[in-house]
C-alpha cells in the first residue's frame, strides 16, 4: 500500500492550505501525522501546496497586504504636487496636453474642460523632501519607508474594466486575480488559513460607492480553492463558521469523530483517497473554528498599539480595524490580504469628500507601516496602497475656487509600495505639470504587477497556467520590473 | 491606447501529453505523436500565424512542409531525414543554427527528435490534425472472453484496456447502481421505493427498466438543462458594474423543456442560435435564442459604446465556438491563431454574424434590455382574450348609450348665458394608480395598497389606499411619473381625503408634489417630515392633524407650494411619521368650474369652453369649437354633439358611469396581467447590417479591411444555398460530416457520465488540446450520434447501459499504478457530486423538494450580509432579500446567479461564476465546502426534516430507522459497524439533548420550515444529529 500512502499525501498535500497533513486532528489518519506539525498551529509555517520551482529566486517578500482604494483616489489632490497649476485655474486644458486621449461618456460632452488646481497644500516629507498633500499628514510620516510611484498607467477608463485589468491582468472578465496567482504559485505559509483573505471596509458606518466584484479575488481559470476567502465583520467572519444554535462544541466533535470513522471505514471499504483528504479537510474546517475567532479577537492587542490606528479601531469593519485585522493574519502566515475600502470616486464635491477619505485612510496606513515595522515584519510584508486609475485635471462639472470634481485619467496615477523588497523614501517617475502625460519612466499596471512577483520571489514570465491551450500569465505578454524602487 | 482584448500565450517548457499512448516502433502516427511537438515547439514562428512566421517556414500545411524555402532548403524530404533542413536543425549542435533557438525557451528532448526523424525516414506521411478531419465509424475490435460486453463502447474500451494489461471490474452493485444512474440522468438520489423495485426485479432488463423510467423523468430535463446552462453562461443579472436583474429565465424553461422533449441536438443548435431567422419563428424559437443574450452587458456611465459592441460579439464567437466546435477562437481576436489554421481574418468573419443585433451597448441597467419578447403562459393567453372581450363589451355598452342620449338630446336652455364661474373638483385616480405611475416607496414596487371595504374605511369609489408606518422614521409612497400629466388652473387647490387610524395615529402626515421636482411639499402635525423646520413652498406647515378615525378632507392652496396655474403634475406622494394611515380620491378643486345645471345645454357649455381652455380639449373638437357656430357643417355639428354627450352631459354621465367604471377596472386587469406576463432576451438582427472589421490586436479603435459573415471553410464548406447569417451558421454547425460539432458534443456528454472527457480538454479540441484516450470511440459515438438524428437521450441511454459505466468503482492498487487518473475505465468512474446536485439531495431526503418545473428564479438562504459590502449603492440587487415558503426549498438550478456576488453555498463547490463559457468544471475538496455542509442552514434544516422522515417513515425500531436513514442518502445498507455507530450516535445524542434543557427546541429551530410538533423534542433533535451525519459522510457527496 506504499504507493496508495504517497497518492493520498500527493492529493492533501495540494489542497488549500497547504500540507493537509499539518491540520489532521488525532481523531483522523493517526498514521499519517507527523507530530512536529502540531508543534506551533498559530504559527507561519514553511510554505506548502505551491508550484515546483517556486519561488524562483530568493523571495524579499513572503506575504502581501494590499490597501485597495476603489473607485480611483485623485493623484493631485494627495500626491502629485503641481503648484504651477494655480495660474491655470479655469483655464482650458491645451490640446496639445490631452493629445487625442478618449474622454469618458460623462465629460465627453462637456464644453470646457477648464483646469482645477487642488485645493489642498503640499508639504516636503521625508528625508527626500516628497511632496505630500496636507490631507495625509500621517503618511508624511512613512515617507521614507515607502516607494511612491507617480506614473502608473493603464488603458481602461471606467472603473469595472479598470478595476478588473488591474487584479487579474484583463478588462474583461475569466481570469484569476493577483491573490489566487499567488496561491497556485507559492502556496500557503500555514495551516489554520486560507492562503488568500479579502477585506471590505465600511466609510462612515455603512457601505457604498463602486461595486466590487467576486471576480476581483476570484480564481479565474484556476481552481476554485484560489479564490480569494472573505473575512467579515458582522455574522460569521468567514462564512458558515458558527455551529448551529443548540449544537454545542462537544457535540460537533463527537459528530466529526463518527464522521471520520465511517469515512474511514468506506476508504478501507473502496479506497479512493478522496475520501481520506475529505477527513483532513472536517478537521481543517473544525480547526478553523476556533482559529478564525482567535484572530478576530484583538483583546490581545496592546493599548498603544490600538491607539497608533485611531479611535476607529475598534470598530469592526472599519478601514482600521482592518489593517489590524491585515497584521494578524500576515503573523499567522496568511500570504494574500486584500483590504478594500471604496468610495474614492470625486466625480464632484471633491475637496471635501477627498478630506473625508484621507481621514478615514491616512492614519491606519501609517500605522500599518509602523506597526509591521516594529514586529520586524515589514521586510518581508510587501504593502501596496492604491486604485484602479487617476483622475482628471480638468474640471468635471462646476469649477469654483473651493469646489470641483474630476473625471477618470488612465494615463496616470500614483500608487505607493513599501516594506518587503521595495526600497523606502523613493519618489519614482514624472508626469507633465497637469499630470496628464507621464514625462519620464512610466509605470504600466503590468509592470506593477510584475514588480509585486518579483519581490515575492517569482519571475512574473514563468508563472504560467495552461488553459484552452495557451499559456496565460496574471502580466499577459508584457510588464517589466520597476529596478529603481527594489531594495 | 483602446485595448479591447488581450489575450495572449506565453512560452514555458511544456510538460508531455498524459494521453498519449504508445508509439509504433518504427511509424509515428503524424497526428497524434508529431503534430503536438511541432505545435508546441515550433508553430510560434513556423506555424499559422503569418505575422510571426520566420524564414517562410510553415509547419503546419503540407505544401510548405515539403517544398523549397526562402534559403534553398527542404524543410521535410520524404523518407530521408539526412536531406532534411529540418532534421539538421533539430539535431544541430551549433548554437545558432540550433532550433528551436535557445531563447524560445523551448527545447526537445532526445525522444522527440527521435520521433520526428522516424517520421521522416518512414515516408513523413502527413495528416490533418485528427479533430479537422470528419469521423468515420471504425472497424470494432473482437469481445475479449469473459469480459462483459453490452454494447461497442465496452468493445473499444476493452481494447485498450488490454493493450494496457488491465482487466475491467465486474459490474458493481444494485444499489450503487441505481444511485449512480439515478444521480447522473436526474440529478437526485434514488428513493427507497425505487431501490426496493429494483432489487425486486429480477427478470432481464431491470436497469433497462430504471433507465428508461428516468429518462422520462421531467428532472432529467433540469438535471441536463443545469449542466447546459454552464456553456451558456446563464445568469439573473448583467454581470458588469451595477450587476442589475435581468431576466431570461424563460430561456431556462426553454432548456430544460428542450431536453425533456428529447430535442435533437441539431435542431437544438438552430434554434438558439438562430431560431429568430427561422422561416415564421415561433415563440419557443425566439425564446430559444437567449443562449447568446446570457453574455455579461454594462450600462457604467463613461463607457463607449462602440467598445462594448465589440467586447459583445467576441464573446459569443468564443462562447459559440468553445461549446460547438472545441476550438479557442478567442486567440484570434488579435492575432492569428498561433496552433490552429483559424485566421484572424476568419475570426472576423464568425465575429459578424454577431455583430449586427438590435440590442443597444448600454444595457441601460434594465431588467429587459431590448430586444426582448413576452413569453405568455396558455393561461396567461387566454385570460388576456377574455378581459379583451369584456373591455370590448364595455366599450361598446358606452357607445351604446351615448348614441342613444344624442339622438334623443334637446338643449333645454339654448339661449341661456354662463354668468359667473363654479368651483369644481377634479379628482386625478381614485381606486387604482393613474395610468404609467410606477408603484414606488419604502417597499419598493409592494409600497401601494389600495384596500376595500368593510374591511377598511374607503371614502369614494371602491377602495382606499393603506399605509403603515414601516419603521420609526419617515415613510412614503409615492409615483414620480405618468402617462398624461395633471394640468393645474388658476387659483387651484389641491386635495385628498385622509383617516387616520385611531388605535394607532401617525405623528406627521405630508403631502408633496412633483412636476418636474419634488420642492412642493404641505405638512400637518409634528414637523417631522421632509424638510422639517421650514416654512416655504418646499414645506408648507398647514395645522395639526386632523381628528383621527373620520375621513377628512386636506387641502392646499397650489400657489403656496410653488405651483402656479399651468404646472404639470406627474407625481405625488403620500408620506407619514409613524401611524396607519388611509388616502382617498386625490384632486384638485378647480375655480373654473360649471355647474350641473349649466352643464346639461351644449349652448352653456360652448361658452363656457370660450372661456376655460383647460385642460385642452381634443384637437379636432376644438377646431370645431373655433368655427362659427352658423358655419359648422353637420358633420362637424355631429362630432361636437357627441363629445358634449360622452363627456359633459351629466345625464349621459351618469348613465355611462356603469361600463365607464367597468373599463377602467378592467384595463387596470389588463395592466396588471401585462405586466405578470413575463418577458425574456432574444437575438435579433438589425436591417442595416453592422460592417465588421479586421481590429489590430483586437482593439475597436484599430478597424483593418472589412470583413463579411463567413464560416471558416477549411473545417468544413459552408452548407450550399444557405444564408449568410446565423442561421446559414447554424446549419453549418450540425453538418452530418462537420468534423467537430458531434465529438465535441459527445465528449461532454461522456465527461457527464465518466467524470472526464475521452478529450479531457473538452473545451479545446484543437492542436494544443488533450488528445483522445480513445480516438475510434470518440469517432464511433460522434458518427452514431448524428446517424441516429442526433438522438441525445439514445446517446446517454447508450452511455449508461455499456459495461464500462456499470463497473464497480474500486481502487486498487494495481490499477492505480498503471492508470492513476482512470483514464483507460478499468474500473467504475468516482467522482465528487456537483454543487448543485449536493444541496437537491439534502432537500430530497428531507421531503422539503419542491417539483415545481422552470419559473423564476428564487433566492433560498444565504448568509446575512454579502451584497451590500461589495454592491453599487444604485444597484438593484445590493440588497438581498431572502425568499420564504416554497421558494427555499426549489432546485438549486432555480437559485438566482448574481454574478459578481455569487450564491456562496454553490461556489464552494466548484459552480463556475457563470461570467464566461464554461464547459468543464473543477472539483475541489475544502475545509470551506465542510463548513457548508455543517453549518449552513439550508442542511442543517433539510437534516431536521430528513429526522422526521426517519422517525415517521423509518419503521418503529431505532436499528429500522437508523437503516433508512442511511439508505436515503447513499442507497446502500449499512454495514454492521455502521449501523452500530449510527445508533451510538443516536443514543449518546438524546441523552445529550436531554441532559442540556432546551438545546433540542433551539436546535430544532433552525431554518423556516415548520416543526412536526407532535414529535419528541429530543429524539427529533437525536435523528436530526443522525441524518446530519448522514448528509456528510463523504460517500454521500460522491458518486460511485
Amino acid at each position: 500500500m506504499n504507493l496508495f500512502r504517497e497518492s493520498e499525501l500527493i492529493e492533501t498535500r495540494r489542497h488549500f492550505f497547504g500540507r493537509a497533513a499539518g491540520g489532521i486532528g488525532t481523531a483522523a489518519l493517526a498514521s499519517l501525522v507527523n507530530p512536529n506539525l502540531f508543534a506551533d498551529s498559530s504559527a507561519e509555517s514553511p510554505a506548502t501546496g505551491g508550484l515546483p520551482g517556486l519561488p524562483h529566486f530568493a523571495p524579499k517578500a513572503k506575504r502581501v497586504i494590499y490597501l485597495f482604494m476603489s473607485g480611483a483616489p485623485s493623484q493631485l489632490d494627495m500626491w502629485d504636487y503641481k503648484p504651477q497649476l494655480m495660474e491655470w485655474f479655469d483655464k482650458d486644458l491645451p490640446d496639445s496636453v490631452r493629445n487625442g486621449q478618449r474622454f469618458t461618456t460623462m465629460t465627453s460632452g462637456q464644453k470646457r474642460f477648464p483646469i482645477a488646481p487642488s485645493i489642498f497644500k503640499f508639504h516636503p516629507a521625508g528625508s527626500n523632501g516628497t511632496y505630500v498633500s496636507e490631507a495625509l499628514p500621517h503618511t508624511a510620516g512613512i515617507v521614507d519607508d515607502i516607494a511612491v510611484i507617480k506614473t502608473i498607467n493603464t488603458e481602461a477608463i471606467n472603473h469595472d474594466p479598470a478595476i478588473t485589468y488591474i487584479q487579474t491582468g484583463s478588462q474583461i472578465p475569466g481570469r484569476p486575480s493577483t491573490g489566487a496567482w499567488m496561491s497556485y504559485g507559492l502556496g500557503s505559509l500555514n495551516h489554520n488559513w486560507p492562503t488568500f483573505m479579502v477585506l471590505h471596509s465600511t466609510v462612515n458606518g455603512g457601505f457604498g460607492g463602486q461595486a466590487l466584484y467576486a471576480r476581483l479575488w476570484g480564481s479565474g481559470f484556476l481552481s476554485t480553492r484560489h479564490q480569494g476567502v472573505s473575512l467579515r465583520s458582522t455574522g460569521d467572519p468567514v462564512l458558515y463558521l458558527s455551529n448551529p444554535n443548540g449544537m454545542t462544541a462537544k457535540m460537533r466533535r463527537r459528530m466529526l469523530d463518527e464522521l471520520a470513522k465511517l469515512n474511514r471505514e468506506r476508504y478501507a471499504e473502496v479506497g479512493d483517497p478522496e475520501i481520506q483528504s475529505r477527513i483532513a479537510q472536517y478537521e481543517m474546517a473544525y480547526r478553523m473554528q476556533t482559529s478564525v475567532p482567535e484572530l478576530t479577537d484583538i483583546s490581545d492587542e496592546s493599548e498603544s498599539t490600538l491607539k497608533m490606528y485611531g479611535d476607529e479601531v475598534k470598530k469592526p469593519g472599519t478601514f482600521a480595524a482592518n489593517c489590524l485585522l491585515a497584521r494578524r493574519m500576515a503573523e499567522r502566515g496568511v500570504r494574500f490580504t486584500h483590504v478594500f475600502i471604496r468610495q474614492w470616486d470625486q466625480h464632484g464635491n471633491l475637496p471635501r469628500d477627498i478630506r473625508r477619505q484621507c481621514g478615514i485612510i491616512d492614519q491606519p496606513c501609517a500605522a500599518l507601516i509602523n506597526d509591521l515595522k516594529q514586529r520586524g515584519m515589514l521586510d518581508d510584508t510587501l504593502v501596496i496602497w492604491g486604485g484602479e486609475f487617476g483622475r482628471t485635471v480638468y474640471c468635471q462639472g462646476g469649477l469654483t475656487k473651493n469646489n470641483y470634481g474630476r473625471d477618470h485619467h488612465p494615463r496616470c496615477y500614483t500608487k505607493w509600495m513599501a516594506g518587503g523588497g521595495i526600497k523606502g523614501g523613493v519618489d519614482y517617475g514624472k508626469t507633465d505639470d497637469f499630470s496628464y502625460n507621464v514625462v519620464e519612466n512610466p509605470v504600466h499596471i503590468h509592470d506593477l504587477n510584475a514588480t509585486i512577483l518579483h519581490c515575492l520571489g517569482v519571475d512574473h514570465e514563468r508563472l504560467t497556467y495552461k488553459h484552452q491551450g495557451r499559456d496565460f500569465r496574471l502580466t499577459d505578454v508584457h510588464g517589466k520590473i520597476v529596478q529603481e524602487v527594489l531594495a | 491606447m483602446t485595448r479591447v482584448i488581450r489575450c495572449c500565450f506565453v512560452v514555458t517548457v511544456f510538460v508531455g501529453l498524459t494521453s498519449s499512448s504508445s508509439i509504433a516502433a518504427d511509424k509515428p502516427d503524424f497526428s497524434r505523436d508529431v503534430l503536438p511537438i511541432l505545435s508546441e515547439n515550433c508553430f510560434k514562428c513556423h506555424g499559422p500565424d503569418g505575422n510571426e512566421r520566420k524564414a517562410g517556414l510553415r509547419l503546419d500545411q503540407e505544401d510548405a512542409v515539403f517544398a523549397e524555402l526562402d534559403s534553398g532548403a527542404t524543410a521535410v524530404v520524404r523518407g530521408k531525414s539526412g536531406e532534411s533542413e529540418l532534421i539538421a536543425r533539430i539535431t544541430s549542435g551549433d548554437a545558432d543554427l540550433k532550433m528551436p533557438p535557445v531563447d524560445s525557451g523551448k527545447k526537445l528532448n532526445k525522444r522527440e527528435i527521435q520521433i520526428i526523424k522516424q517520421w521522416v525516414d518512414s515516408g513523413a506521411e502527413w495528416a490533418k490534425h485528427w479533430s479537422f478531419v470528419p469521423p468515420k465509424k471504425p472497424a470494432l475490435p473482437k469481445a475479449i472472453d469473459g469480459w462483459r460486453v453490452s454494447n461497442p463502447i465496452d468493445l473499444l474500451i476493452h481494447d485498450k484496456l488490454k493493450a494496457a494489461k488491465l482487466a475491467p471490474e465486474g459490474r458493481t452493485d444494485k444499489e450503487t447502481l441505481i444511485r449512480r444512474v439515478t444521480l447522473d440522468l436526474i440529478g437526485v438520489p434514488p428513493t427507497i421505493k425505487e431501490i426496493d423495485d429494483y432489487l425486486a426485479d429480477n427478470k432481464p432488463g431491470a436497469f433497462e427498466r430504471v433507465v428508461d423510467r428516468l429518462l422520462q423523468s421531467k428532472k432529467y430535463g433540469e438535471h441536463m438543462g443545469r449542466v447546459w446552462l454552464d456553456a451558456a453562461r446563464y445568469a439573473d443579472t448583467h454581470g458588469l458594474h451595477l450587476d442589475n436583474e435581468r431576466q431570461i429565465w424563460p430561456y431556462r424553461n426553454w432548456v430544460i423543456d428542450a431536453f425533456n422533449k428529447n430535442q435533437p441536438f441539431d435542431q437544438f443548435t438552430i434554434e438558439q442560435l438562430a431560431g429568430d431567422l427561422l422561416p415564421k419563428a415561433r415563440l419557443d424559437q425566439r425564446v430559444a435564442t437567449g443562449f447568446n443574450r446570457c453574455n455579461v452587458t454594462t450600462s457604467e456611465g463613461g463607457s463607449i459604446d462602440e467598445e462594448y459592441y465589440v467586447r459583445y460579439a467576441v464573446d459569443r464567437v468564443e462562447t459559440t465556438s468553445t461549446v460547438w466546435l472545441g476550438l479557442t477562437a478567442g486567440c484570434a481576436a488579435c492575432h492569428d491563431h498561433k496552433f490552429d489554421p483559424l485566421t484572424q481574418k476568419e475570426f472576423y468573419q464568425l465575429f459578424s454574424y454577431f455583430f449586427s443585433l438590435t440590442e443597444r451597448a448600454m444595457d441601460g441597467n434594465a431588467l429587459l434590455p431590448p430586444p426582448a419578447v413576452k413569453v405568455p403562459t396558455p393561461d396567461q393567453t387566454a385570460e388576456l382574450a377574455d378581459l379583451n372581450k369584456q373591455i370590448a363589451a364595455a366599450r361598446a355598452e358606452v357607445v351604446k348609450i351615448v348614441k342613444a342620449s344624442v339622438d334623443g338630446y334637446k338643449d333645454p336652455t339654448p339661449d341661456a348665458v354662463l354668468g359667473e364661474l363654479q368651483e369644481e373638483e377634479v379628482t386625478w385616480f381614485d381606486d387604482a394608480l393613474p395610468e404609467g405611475a410606477p408603484n414606488e416607496g419604502n417597499e419598493g414596487a409592494n409600497s401601494w395598497k389600495f384596500v376595500s371595504a368593510p374591511d377598511h374605511p374607503v371614502y369614494s369609489g371602491k377602495k382606499s389606499f393603506l399605509r403603515k408606518a414601516t419603521g420609526a422614521g419617515i415613510t412614503q409612497h409615492f409615483f414620480s411619473r405618468v402617462k398624461k400629466k395633471f394640468k393645474l388652473g388658476a387659483n387651484d387647490r389641491l386635495y385628498a381625503y385622509v383617516y387616520l387610524d385611531p388605535k394607532n395615529p401617525p405623528e406627521t402626515i405630508q403631502l408633496q408634489f412633483n412636476n418636474g421636482t419634488w420642492e412642493h411639499r404641505a405638512s400637518w402635525g409634528a414637523d417631522k417630515a421632509f424638510r422639517a423646520g421650514a416654512n416655504n413652498a418646499s414645506n408648507r406647515v398647514i395645522g395639526k392633524l386632523p381628528e383621527p378615525g373620520k375621513w377628512t378632507r386636506l387641502e392646499v392652496t397650489a400657489a403656496s407650494v410653488g405651483l402656479p396655474a399651468g404646472s404639470e403634475l406627474q407625481g405625488w406622494a403620500f408620506t407619514q411619521v409613524g401611524g396607519t394611515v388611509y388616502w382617498d380620491k386625490p384632486g384638485r378643486l378647480s375655480r373654473e368650474g360649471l355647474a350641473e345645471d349649466q352643464a346639461k345645454s351644449i349652448a352653456v357649455w360652448e361658452q363656457y369652453r370660450k372661456k376655460v381652455k383647460t385642460p385642452a380639449l381634443p384637437k379636432p373638437i376644438q377646431a370645431i369649437l373655433d368655427v362659427e357656430a352658423a358655419k359648422r357643417n353637420d358633420a362637424q355639428k355631429k362630432q361636437l354633439l357627441e363629445h358634449y354627450i360622452r363627456n359633459v352631459n351629466p345625464a349621459t354621465k351618469k348613465s355611462i358611469a356603469g361600463p365607464v367604471q367597468d373599463e377602467a377596472g378592467l384595463k387596470g386587469k389588463i395592466d396588471a396581467l401585462n405586466k405578470a406576463i413575463p418577458s425574456t432576451l432574444v437575438m435579433e438582427d438589425r436591417k442595416d447590417k453592422r460592417q465588421a472589421h479586421i481590429l489590430e490586436r483586437g482593439e475597436y479603435t484599430k478597424k483593418r479591411d472589412k470583413v463579411s459573415s463567413a464560416v471558416p471553410a477549411w473545417i468544413s464548406p459552408q452548407v450550399e444555398g444557405s444564408p449568410e447569417n446565423r442561421l446559414g451558421l447554424a446549419k453549418w454547425l450540425v453538418k452530418s460530416d462537420h468534423p467537430l460539432t458531434s465529438r465535441v458534443t459527445v465528449n461532454r456528454y461522456w465527461q457527464h457520465f465518466f467524470g472526464t472527457g475521452i478529450v479531457k480538454t473538452s473545451e479545446d479540441f484543437g492542436v494544443q488540446g488533450e488528445r483522445p484516450t480513445h480516438p475510434e470511440l470518440l469517432d464511433w459515438l460522434a458518427v452514431d450520434f448524428v446517424e441516429n438524428g442526433w438522438d441525445i437521450k439514445r446517446m446517454h441511454k447508450q452511455l449508461v447501459m455499456s459495461a464500462t459505466y456499470q463497473q464497480s468503482s474500486r481502487v486498487t492498487p494495481e490499477k492505480v499504478a498503471v492508470d492513476p487518473n482512470n483514464r483507460l475505465l478499468a474500473r467504475g468512474p468516482r467522482f465528487r457530486l456537483d454543487a448543485e446536485v449536493i444541496r437537491d439531495q439534502a432537500l430530497a431526503v428531507s421531503g422539503l423538494l419542491v417539483e415545481t418545473i422552470g419559473g423564476p428564479s428564487v433566492k433560498p438562504y444565504q448568509p446575512a450580509g454579502l451584497w451590500k459590502p461589495v454592491g453599487f449603492g444604485g444597484s438593484n440587487t445590493s440588497v438581498f432579500r431572502q425568499d420564504k415558503g416554497e421558494k427555499l426549498f426549489r432546485r438549486s438550478m432555480y437559485t438566482f446567479w448574481k454574478r459578481t456576488v455569487p450564491p456562496p453555498s454553490m461556489s464552494t463547490f466548484d459552480a463556475p461564476d457563470r461570467e464566461t463559457c464554461k464547459v468543464r468544471r473543477a472539483r475541489t475538496n475544502t475545509p470551506l465546502q465542510a463548513l457548508v455542509l455543517m453549518n449552513d442552514v439550508q442542511f442543517v434544516e433539510a437534516a431536521r426534516k430528513f429526522a422526521e422522515r426517519i422517525i415517521q417513515e423509518g419503521g418503529n425500531s431505532e436499528k429500522d430507522r437508523a437503516t433508512f436513514a442511511f439508505r436515503s442518502v447513499v442507497s446502500r445498507y449499512p454495514s454492521k459497524s455502521e449501523l452500530s455507530a449510527l445508533l451510538s450516535l443516536y443514543k449518546e445524542y438524546s441523552t445529550e439533548f436531554k441532559a442540556t434543557a432546551g438545546s433540542a427546541d433551539q436546535f430544532l429551530k433552525i431554518g423556516e420550515s415548520a416543526r412536526n410538533e407532535k414529535l419528541d423534542a429530543n429524539e427529533l433533535a437525536a435523528w436530526t444529529m443522525v441524518a446530519h451525519v448522514v448528509l456528510n459522510l463523504s460517500e454521500s457527496v460522491t458518486r460511485g
